[in-house]
């Protein structure tokens, strides 16, 4: 699967080469262009051998998902029946970085996920009830097998290697690799911390791996909207 | 008349060289500034032509620049975040996504294309302009601009769409994004424009509607 990222950080594209019988899955509106050899076909954004119990709690996660970060349920597969081009790009202004997975999991950020290959399986994680008290987000979109990721931002996309530990305010996460232990907690100097610091929540991520994160935070976006609406 | 694009991808903006006598007709608020010696003139062109303008999700009044005695400058800008480019009518000339206008010379004649019921669902930016006549259309984007050759068939999702060329060798068809209706509205594209035939679609890489429907519903409802 060739692909070309273009016109980043702000306004960037993905552009990918398909061969003949290659399926690429896109979140929910996210085609630009496509040669008429690519066939589209929506599905529950839920992994395929789930099973019906596996549907319905799908389906049930997607709901409380669609409530909480005005996500999309559904993702798109598209099939190339000969060589074919497809143009994707998010919604946000923002970067698109690419990641191959061998044979393992990375935790997404809902929103962040953009398009995975056919080797990758999608399932929805609960973040713990703590998650229930940020605004960002309470599951975590859980990505593994083997095939290339394709993950978005709002801003620019700064991986950091963690060695040891690293606190990230839980508005910035992109995504997390799952050698990484993560605990939600509160950025310290107590209830003012919380309440006061502007930070809300803060990941502590332990351990070695990669965290990505974004140079913008969607939920600042909208309080600062909000306080400008009549 | 010649027209560079300063400030490009995120923040372009337009800055037009006029001779004597020449003119140049801009979208309702896109001016930031003109030379003294530049005349504005607000024209709706016509009550049916004004009237299609409103529908088509563009402003009902049109301004016309004119320099005056000597050489002038006039200074535009669109209202999103994006690139604008300068496409040249005379050889055939273009459709426009009527979202995608910010000027023309007074030389290039424009007329609404109400395209059907298909493309009223399309959303308000959906309503194709005709630019036909001599000179050149100014249009601008949400995010980056970039020219895509069709060879062939091309599906581009119609949020997408700026400009294309009118010259009859593309042909375009607005069509549901997916085999069945059900499946397109599921996809969340909805609608696409398929083109067929040779020639060159400019395509803006940010969808505005998507845009202002995700962070839209995360704004609280409007009080009252």
């Amino acid at each position: 699967m060739q692909h070309a990222v273009k016109h980043g950080p702000s306004f960037s594209t993905l552009t990918v080469q398909l061969a003949a019988g290659e399926t690429i899955t896109a979140e929910s509106d996210a085609m630009i262009t496509r040669t008429a050899d690519v066939s589209i076909e929506p599905r529950l954004n839920a992994s395929r051998s789930g099973g019906v119990w596996g549907t319905i709690k799908a389906l049930f996660i997607a709901l409380i998902r669609k409530i909480f970060g005005g996500e999309t349920m559904f993702v798109n597969d598209f099939t190339a029946s000969q060589a074919a081009e497809i143009r994707l790009a998010p919604v946000m202004s923002g970067h698109i970085v690419h990641r191959r997975l061998e044979n393992e999991r990375i935790l997404l950020q809902p929103g962040s996920y953009l398009a995975s290959g056919a080797g990758l399986s999608m399932r929805l994680q609960w973040a713990g009830l703590r998650g229930l008290l940020s605004k960002e987000g309470i599951v975590f979109v859980e990505i593994s097998g083997t095939g290339d990721l394709f993950m978005t931002a709002y801003g620019g996309i700064q991986p950091i290697e963690v060695d040891g530990s690293f606190v990230v305010d839980n508005g910035h996460i992109v995504a997390f690799e799952t050698g990484l232990d993560f605990k939600i907690t509160t950025p310290g100097g107590g209830m003012l911390g919380f309440f006061g610091s502007g930070e809300g929540l803060v990941c502590n991520f332990t351990g070695k791996g990669t965290v990505w994160i974004q140079s913008r935070n969607t939920g600042a976006l909208v309080d600062w909207i909000t306080r400008l609406l009549p | 008349m010649n027209i560079d694009v300063l400030y490009r991808p995120a923040h372009s903006m337009a800055r037009v060289e006029l001779s004597p006598g020449e003119a140049i007709e801009a979208e309702a608020g896109a001016m930031m500034g003109t030379t003294t010696n530049v005349e504005m003139t607000t024209s709706v062109g016509g009550i049916k032509k004004g009237l299609k303008r409103l529908f088509g999700g563009e402003t009902l009044f049109r301004n016309t620049f004119r320099a005056v005695g000597s050489s002038g400058e006039v200074l535009l800008a669109p209202s999103l975040c994006g690139d604008m480019t300068v496409l040249d009518v005379s050889s055939g000339g273009w459709f426009l996504q009527s979202g995608a206008y910010v000027a023309s010379s007074d030389t290039v004649d424009l007329n609404t294309k109400v395209g059907g019921f298909k493309s009223f669902f399309a959303g308000p930016g959906f309503f194709i302009l005709n630019a036909t006549g001599q000179g050149s259309v100014l249009v601008g984007a949400f995010g980056a601009l970039e020219e895509v050759k069709v060879d062939g068939e091309l599906i581009i999702d119609t949020g997408h769409i700026v400009a294309w060329k009118a010259d009859g060798k593309l042909e375009y068809k607005v069509e549901k994004a997916a085999r069945t209706w059900w499946k397109s509205l599921l996809s969340g594209e909805v609608l696409a424009c398929r083109f067929t035939g040779q020639g060159s679609v400019w395509i803006q890489t940010r969808n505005p509607s998507s845009y202002g429907r995700k962070v839209g519903l995360m704004l609280p409802p409007k009080k009252g």
